[in-house]
Order: structure tokens, then sequence, then C-alpha cells
């Protein structure tokens, strides 16, 4: 019965491309030794960016989804991998993202003085490349367990790149993240183990047609969202996150806050609206929902509260998933529409992808302010934007779309999702999502109004930062703002591949 | 693209491409100059584009730009202002070491001020009423002090709430449309089928109504304007508030008519008319007494909106265009005028002196003045029952006001008899002095019905005169009372705002002690247990 479900469409091959090529860079930096490390993560980079941009391709011409059985062994015994139109945005998004985050970091080790010590860059760039492909099997997995075998490769390649300059501090900070995620990881694992001994399969798609409303699949279900939610961070349970995020070096920290955690809620999306039968979602998509607001509501406060710029930004990021999760109840859809029919799914897509982008840019730009100041205490900032004009531009501009200012993706996403809460009969979160625009804005401003004040000391000296560095930043906080030049409807690209999903369900 | 459609494409391209050249070092150290350029498209527009002109822009712009009666009106006079101010900024700012900044902030903020007069379609107007209200912030704190930082704080917190205010009501009020991007005029024809209606447009009243400073939300208003330099004080309480103006104009149901909330708006209008000039005679700076001004007169406005709203008579909207840009030259040449005065001695002083005193009475409604033009125009609305008595009262407010002015502007004369204000400065009030006098003769016929010659009947002059005569009879009461200056600070009831700061404070902390204790391990993980218990329990519930 799987034999239909999965066969391996032309385009295929690239999907185990994707997931292949940076692992095989790990493994060449690991045998040609530190020297050419940055060299071959940079030719993966342009590959692997490349194979993104066909699968995307490969996915708009041919309008359904790309499938790769591996070894020609089908489901359930064999594992497939399989890029919808949700996949394959996330990929090219990551693959923006880790690009402009690896030119980044080129430059900055590169430097003559603050470049790093060798061990520090070589881990990076081998962190980083593992780290990419962990996501790409992520965005492509469609087996449980492989997808498992995804989120703990993530997770030991993310927890060493916390503590990369080696003090104290960060190696505390990645130890509270490496031991929260493991705790994660045992909870997920069970619940595969609960529906693998239900169902016999673990292929995602093949669940989507067997799953029926039962206990065993409820509690199997709780526990695997559960322990994503840990490693995702959200409210209340971000304890690792803001130390980690914020203590990591900034090229870190943007893949961290930007990529590593969208793996687990791109997971959470797929188990609630693929796998768990609608009418069971229901109650859980409203408890993820409240767990949203009260995590946008909340840490947008303790954003406000931060006094140093990094830690304000991290919390931001908790504030800032918890619109994804306000998306199960608005994308629940009706009779007769599928959630990613809905304007709900679409917004929060361009949420997720919007965020990544603008978090990479504003943690890139707090890495260059931090370069120049020799710190990041908020207060001690005043004139950076005189200073350091392109980066402040880079900030404002990732502020902006954080917080839905039009034109930029923050706020097709908000407008979208506000227009969801409006039509589906959801005040309160309608009003949530104003509010947390409201705290976003605040935290935004005083920066800004930081960025623009006249400082009483003079203006540190900027050399040693090339502007080369600053206009990565840019780049991101500009990509952010052309999202908003998407259609204010639910956008056709998305939906690519999740009809035969619906029939699948049938 | 015909020529009328590249026209109104200009409004608002123009000086966002401007801004957008200002990326260039060699072009930003030179833009100053280009101040006076940048609004003239939209005066042509507004000139020589037939009404219902209209330009649309395909996807992914999705940009529709139509002009209008109103909007021509406020164009105009928008651009008008716009222009001058930028000539005298251009001349006052010349040697000022921030003045790049300062042009960038300018051509944002004129973009969407202008921009918001011609545009069609509901995102883009909440995109440019987006950028007028935030660029407007950089041009509130070039001075840097802390006044003007504090006045952008306040400034910015209540311009995001409009922002949010205005969000939500039109994403309820485009929810049930088809087009993602519908157009203005279709979604308000359908308001009044809309089961949130009321909803719909008390988020309206209150977001347009933070925007042009009603009270009790006014409070920003009197902080802002002066705290910027003074071309952009001008255009600030000249233009900017019209943001409000023309937001009420296009988004309430003028047609159908709602006479609840036109009551509504009529009340906060007269509370705001009067409760302007009574903390204005307070007040002792020359630009915080226009700023009150400023607020009292939007409250007139608001009355006439209401009116016609109350009434389903959307000719309130022309009056009240017409009423917006009288203010608009009014109050811009007088922003002007009080620079000027500070750089004049001797008998120039004089003679600038006399002409601020023409135009601060014309505020009140002097005879043969726009004030008066736009008096007369808008009493046949306003009909002859208390709500006209209460407006001719406000008039004698407004008189008593500007008197208040004339008195603390006598002493702004510099020191030396011999300076005099730059031609750069002299030349730009002078023209919008002109302008306010001109201009509402030459509409007067087309908004009121009437010919010009029926303005200087005795019974015309008379009607507007005696207002102006028991204005100044108060203010001989008022002066009697010298102790009034200075009695309520600036902003008012701001002060009350700041008392709930430490309530705001110890919440904060209160979160803050919460978020310590969550992200301890034994709080971490009983949540953890604890919510995948209540997610079990929530999947089983259906199952």
């Amino acid at each position: 019965m799987t034999a239909a479900l999965h066969a391996t469409t032309p385009g295929g091959f690239l999907l185990v491309l994707a997931v292949i090529l940076p692992v095989c860079a790990v493994l060449a930096i690991l045998a040609c030794g530190p020297r050419s490390a940055a060299r071959i993560a940079m030719a993966t980079l342009a590959a692997g960016l490349a194979v993104a941009v066909a699968i995307t391709v490969e996915l708009v011409w041919s309008g359904a989804a790309l499938t790769y059985v591996v070894g020609a062994w089908r489901p359930p015994l064999g594992i497939a991998l399989r890029a919808d139109g949700l996949s394959g945005a996330m990929l090219v998004m990551t693959a923006l993202v880790v690009v402009a985050v690896g030119l980044f970091a080129r430059v900055q080790y590169g430097l003559r003085e603050g470049g790093g010590s060798e061990r520090e860059r070589t881990t990076f760039w081998q962190m980083l490349l593992a780290l990419w492909s962990a996501l790409n099997i992520v965005f492509v997995g469609e087996d449980l367990f492989n997808l498992y075998v995804a989120l703990e490769l993530l997770t030991f390649a993310a927890v060493p790149l916390v503590c990369l300059d080696g003090r104290a501090e960060t190696a505390n900070a990645a130890l509270r993240y490496l031991l929260f995620a493991l705790i994660g990881s045992l909870l997920y694992l069970l619940g595969v183990g609960l529906i693998y001994g239900q169902y016999g399969t673990l292929d995602l798609l093949a669940l989507a047609r067997l799953s029926r409303p039962d206990p065993a699949l409820s509690v199997a279900l709780a526990l695997m969202i559960v322990g994503l939610l840990a490693k995702a961070a959200l409210f209340p349970l971000h304890l690792w996150l803001p130390p980690a995020h914020a203590g990591a070096p900034a090229q870190a920290s943007a893949v961290l806050s930007a990529l590593v955690i969208k793996a687990p809620i791109f997971l959470i999306l797929r188990l609630v609206l693929d796998v768990a039968p609608g009418q069971v979602a229901f109650l859980a998509g409203q408890l993820l929902a409240v767990l949203g607001a009260a995590s946008i509501l909340f840490c947008s406060v303790m954003a406000l509260r931060q006094a140093r710029l990094k830690l304000m930004i991290a919390y931001s990021t908790v504030a800032q998933i918890g619109y994804l999760f306000i998306v199960f109840p608005l994308a629940a859809g009706g009779a007769g529409t599928s959630p990613w029919e809905t304007i709900a799914w679409t917004g929060g897509a361009l949420q997720l992808i919007s965020h990544a982008l603008a978090k990479s840019a504003m943690f890139l730009a707090a890495g260059i302010v931090i370069k120049v100041y020799g710190h990041d205490r908020i207060a001690d900032l005043g004139g950076f934007g005189r200073a350091l004009p392109i980066s402040a531009t880079a900030f404002g501009l990732a502020g902006l779309s954080l917080m839905g200012v039009p034109p930029s993706g923050g706020f097709v996403a908000k407008c979208l999702l506000l227009t969801a809460a409006v039509i589906e009969g959801y005040p309160w979160l309608a009003v949530t999502i104003l509010l947390g625009g409201l705290l976003a804005g605040g935290y935004v401003f005083r920066i800004i109004d930081k960025a623009l004040a006249v400082s009483a000391s003079p203006l540190p000296s900027r050399a040693g930062v090339p502007r080369r560095l600053e206009l990565t930043a840019l780049a991101l906080a500009i990509a952010a703002v052309l999202l908003g030049f998407v259609p204010l409807r639910p956008f056709g690209f998305l939906q690519i591949g999740r009809s035969g999903l619906a029939m699948a369900g049938l | 693209m015909s020529a009328p459609a590249f026209l109104l494409a200009a409004v608002p391209l123009f000086p966002l491409s401007l801004a957008l050249c200002c990326l260039s070092n060699w072009f930003r150290a030179r833009a100053l100059a280009l101040l006076v350029l940048a609004p003239l498209p939209a005066l042509a527009a507004a000139i020589l584009v037939p009404k219902g002109g209209f330009a649309i822009f395909p996807p992914p712009f999705r940009l529709t730009l139509v002009l209008d009666e109103p909007g021509a009106i406020l164009l105009a006079g928008a651009a008008l202002l716009w222009s001058a101010a930028g000539a005298y900024a251009a001349s006052l700012m010349a040697r000022d070491p921030g003045r790049q900044r300062f042009t960038v902030w300018w051509f944002l903020t004129l973009t969407g001020s202008l921009g918001l007069f011609v545009v069609g379609d509901v995102v883009n107007f909440y995109l440019l009423f987006t950028l007028a209200s935030l660029a407007a912030y950089g041009l509130i704190i070039h001075e840097q002090s802390p006044p003007a930082h504090r006045a952008g704080v306040i400034y910015v917190a209540l311009a995001l709430a409009a922002e949010a205010l205005l969000l939500i009501a039109l994403v309820m009020l485009a929810a049930g449309h088809p087009d993602a991007n519908p157009l203005i005029r279709s979604v308000v024809m359908d308001l009044a089928a809309s089961p949130m209606r009321d909803g719909i447009v008390v988020l309206f009243i209150l977001g347009f109504a933070l925007k042009m400073g009603l009270v009790p939300l006014h409070v920003w208003l009197p902080l802002a304007h002066p705290a910027a330099p003074t071309p952009a004080s001008a255009v600030l309480s000249g233009v900017v508030v019209k943001a409000g103006v023309i937001g009420l104009i296009r988004f309430l149901p003028f047609e159908a008519g709602a006479p609840f909330w036109g009551s509504v708006l009529i009340g906060v209008g007269v509370i705001t008319a009067y409760y302007g000039v009574l903390v204005g005679v307070t007040q002792k700076r020359a630009k915080t007494i226009l700023a009150y001004s400023t607020v009292s007169q939007m409250g007139l406005l608001a009355v006439l909106l209401g009116v016609g709203l109350a009434n389903a008579d959307p000719e309130a909207a022309h009056l009240a265009a017409y009423y917006a840009v009288h203010h608009t030259l009014v109050k811009g040449a007088l922003f002007l005028g009080v620079g000027i005065l500070a750089v004049t001695g001797g008998r120039r002083f004089r003679l600038v002196f006399l002409l601020m005193g023409v135009l601060a009475l014309s505020l009140g409604g002097m005879p043969l003045t726009s004030g008066a033009l736009a008096k007369l125009a808008t009493k046949p609305l306003l009909g002859y029952g208390w709500l006209a008595g209460a407006m001719t009262l406000a008039g004698a407010g407004s008189t008593l006001l500007m008197l208040h002015l004339l008195l603390i502007l006598r002493h702004y004369a510099a020191e030396d008899a011999a300076t005099s204000p730059l031609l750069g400065q002299f030349m730009p009030w002078l023209v919008v002095t002109a302008a306010s006098l001109v201009i509402p003769w030459s509409l007067y016929p087309a908004v009121a019905g009437e010919p010009a010659a029926s303005l200087v009947t005795p019974d015309a002059l008379w009607k507007v005169g005696w207002p102006l005569l028991l204005g100044a009879g108060a203010m001989l009461l008022v002066q009697r009372w010298p102790g009034r200056l200075g009695m309520i600070p600036e902003g008012d009831i701001v002060v009350l705002a700041q008392t709930g700061q430490p309530l705001m404070r110890s919440l904060s902390n209160r979160i803050g002690e919460i978020d310590v204790h969550l992200r301890r391990w034994p709080a971490a993980g009983l949540g953890l247990i604890a919510l995948a218990i209540l997610l079990g329990g929530a999947l089983m519930l259906r199952a």
C-alpha cells in the first residue's frame, strides 16, 4: 500500500545531494587539514546554494513534490526523502542564511586581529556544514527515526558552536543546552517507539494515511511534540536559549537563532498538521497557541528589559517563534479547506522565513557592533549609527520586519495571521499579535534610538571592520524586507506537493 | 502611462527616489538644496491632474493612486507648505552638522505625508501612513536635546499604538473582501453591511484621533511639534497631522452615515477645541502655544467630520479639506514666522509682527482672511443649533489663544536692531503667508457654492467679526491673571501617565523574577512534564 506513496522522481537525486554535500565537505576538511577548511567550506556553500535553488526550480517546474527512495528500498523497509513546497522554501532559506553567515565568517576570520584561533575556525566550518546537512535532512526527511538522527546531529553540531570561544561562561551555556536538548530527544524517541509499536511504520506519509484517534498515538504525539518544544525553546521551556544564543560568537548565534530552532518547529508543524487526525489536533492546537501567545508577550517584555544587545535579540527570538505556534488553530481550516490552503499557513511559513533572515541579520550586525565597541551594553552604545551606518541600517531594517512594519516579510506574515485570526474568530490571538508588534516596536526602537543618539564619549574607531562584513548583514536584512513583496494570499509555491498528502490522507 | 498618471505616480515616488539617492554620499552632501523641489510634482499633480485621475501599478507593487476633490485640495496646500518649509530648512540648516540625516528623514516623511493624499488602496495607505509616522521621529529628535528625546520617545510609543489600532481596523475591514489588497473606496462601501462595523469605526476613530491629537490622545503633539527644528515643526503641525484627517475622510462611511459615532466624534472634537485653548493660554513658549492651537483646530475638524458622519453627508469631507488647507497654510506660516521673528530686529520686526498678527487672527476667523472664509464655508453644515454656537465660541477661543501668542511673540525680537532674516528664510515664509491669504479665496466659490463677493457683505463680516471681539474681550480678562503662565506643563496629562510608571516598572520586574524562576532546572523540568501531560490530555480528549 505504501508502494504508491513514494517513488523516486526525476529530480530526486538533488535531495540526496543537499544532504550529502555538506557531510562530504566535513570529511574533506578532516582529511585535508585546517588550512583548506575555509576554501572547502566556501566551495560547498556555493554548491549547496545551487542545489537548493535547483530543487526549487524543479519544484516550480514540475509542480509536484520531489521524492527519492534511498537505495530503492521502499518504505516501510527503506527510507524516503521528499521535498514539497514548504520544504523547498526552507531549503532555500537555509542555504541563503548559511551562505551569508559563511561569507561573514570568512571575512571575519580573514582579519588580522580577532580572527580567532585555528581550532575555533576549523570547528566553526565543520559544525556549520554538519548543521546544514542536519537541517536539510529535517526538511526533506520522511522517516521519523531518520528525523531523530537528524535532530541529534543538529544538536551535536549546534552545541560546539555555542562554546566556540571556550570561555567557562559559554561552556556552561552549551552544557545547559546539550542537557535540555537531550531530554527533548529522549522524549521524541519514546514517542517514535510508541508509534512504531502501534503502526509498524515510521514513514510520515504512510502515517498520515494510517493514523486514527487512539490513545497510543495521542501519547506518542504528546511526547514527541514536547520533546521538540524543548529543543525549540518555546516559553516556558526557554531556559537554555538566552545564555546560549547570546554567548555564542555572532556568526554562530545567527545560525542558531535563525535556523537551528526552526528544525524542531518544522517537525511539530508536520506532526500536528499531517500525522495527527484532524479532530485530535484541535485541542492540542489551541494549547500550542496559548503557549505561543504567552511566549510572544512574556519574552517580548523580557527582551525590553535586557541591558545587553545580544540577550535582547535572543529573547526576541523566543518571542518571535511564538507566532509560529499560533498558526495551529488558525490554520486548522474548516470543512473542505486543508490547512495549507489557508492564509494562516502562508503567514506562518512567511514568519518562519522572514524571522530567519531578519534575526540572522540582527545577530551579525550586533556582532559587528561588539567588535567595534568591545561590549554590547545597550546603554553605552550611543551613536553607534554614526560609527557603523551600514550595520545600524541592517539592524533597523531587520527590526522593521520583526515589528511587522510594511513593507517587510514580517508585515505580510503578521498581516496574514491577523486576517486569519479575524476571519476564524480568535480575537485574543489578534490582540496578542498586535501587542507583540507593539512590544517588538519597543525593543527595536530602544536600539534605533541609541543608534541615532549623539554619544557623550568619542565614537570608537571602526578600523578593522571592512565594509564587506557589514554588507552581509545588510543583504540579509534587505532580503527580509523584500519578502514583503509576496502577494497577500495563500502562496501557491507552499502548496506544491501538499495535495498529494491530502490524497494520501483520504 | 498617461501624463496625469505619471504625475500622480511622481507624488510619492519622486521624494522617495530622492531619499534612495541619498544612499550615495555625493548626493547626500548636496541633497539639502533639493528639499524645495521634492514636493513640486505633488503641487503640479494637485493642480493639473483632473479630478478622478488615477494610476495603477501591477503586482508586485499593487499600488493604486487616485486624486479626488478633498485629496487635491489637501495635496495642494500640503505640497506648497512642504516646498516652502524645505527652502527655509535649506537656508537654516546649511551649516548644521546633522543636515544630511535631517534631509533623509525629511524626504521620507514627505513621501509618506503627500502620498497619503492620493493613495487609493488599503495596503499602501497603511504603508505610507507608517512611513510618515515613523520617519517624523527623525525630525523630532533632530536637535538631540533631552526634551527632544523625551518627546520623540512619547511620540513613537503613541505612533506605534496608532499603527496597531489601524492595522487591526484595516484587517477587519478587508477580511471579507475577495481581493487581498482592495481599493479603499470599495471596502468602505461594504463597511455599512459588515457585522464588525462598529468595532471597525471605533478603531479607525481611535487610530486617526491619535494621529490628529484629539483629547485625550493629544499628549505627544505639544511635546513633539515644538521640539523639532522650525521648518520641521511647520510641516509636522501643518501637514503631518492631516494624515489623521485624510484617514477619517477616506475610511469613515460618510455615504451610509453612522449617527452614533458621528456624535462621538463631535463630542470629542468640541472638547478638544476648548481644551487646546484652555491649556494653550497657560503656555510660555510660542511654538508650544502654536502646537496647542493645532490641537484645538484638529478638534474643529473632527466636529466637521462628525457632523458629516452623523448626517450621512459626504459633502462634509470637502468642507473639512477646505478647512484643513486653511489650517495647513496658516499654521505653517506661523511656525516659520516664529523663526523669522527671532532673527529680526528694529523696524522690520514691526512689519513682520504685523503680518504675524494677521496670520494669527486668521485662525480666530478675522474677516477677509482664510479663517473667516473657512468658518463661513462650514457654517451651513453646522446648522444653527447649539453646535454652531459652540463652534463660534471655539472661534473666540482661538482668537484668545492667538492674542496670547502675539503677546508672547512681542518679546521675541532680536537684540540687535540691525539683524534681519536671511532671504532664503524670509521668502519662503512670505510665500506661505501670501498663499494662506490667496488660495482660500480662489477655492471658496467651488467649495461653498457661492461667489466670493458674498463674503464682503456687512452681514457676513459681522458674522465672523463678533467672535473676534469676544475673544479680545476674553484676553483682557485672562491677562489679569499672570499666574497662569507655566501652570500646566507642556503635554499636560502626560504627567498623569508618568504616575503609572512605577506600576509598569514593578510589573516588568515581576516578569523578570518569574523568568529567573522559570529558567531554573526544577521549574523547567516540571514544565516539561506538565506540558507533556497537558498535551497528551488534549490529544486524548478528542480521541
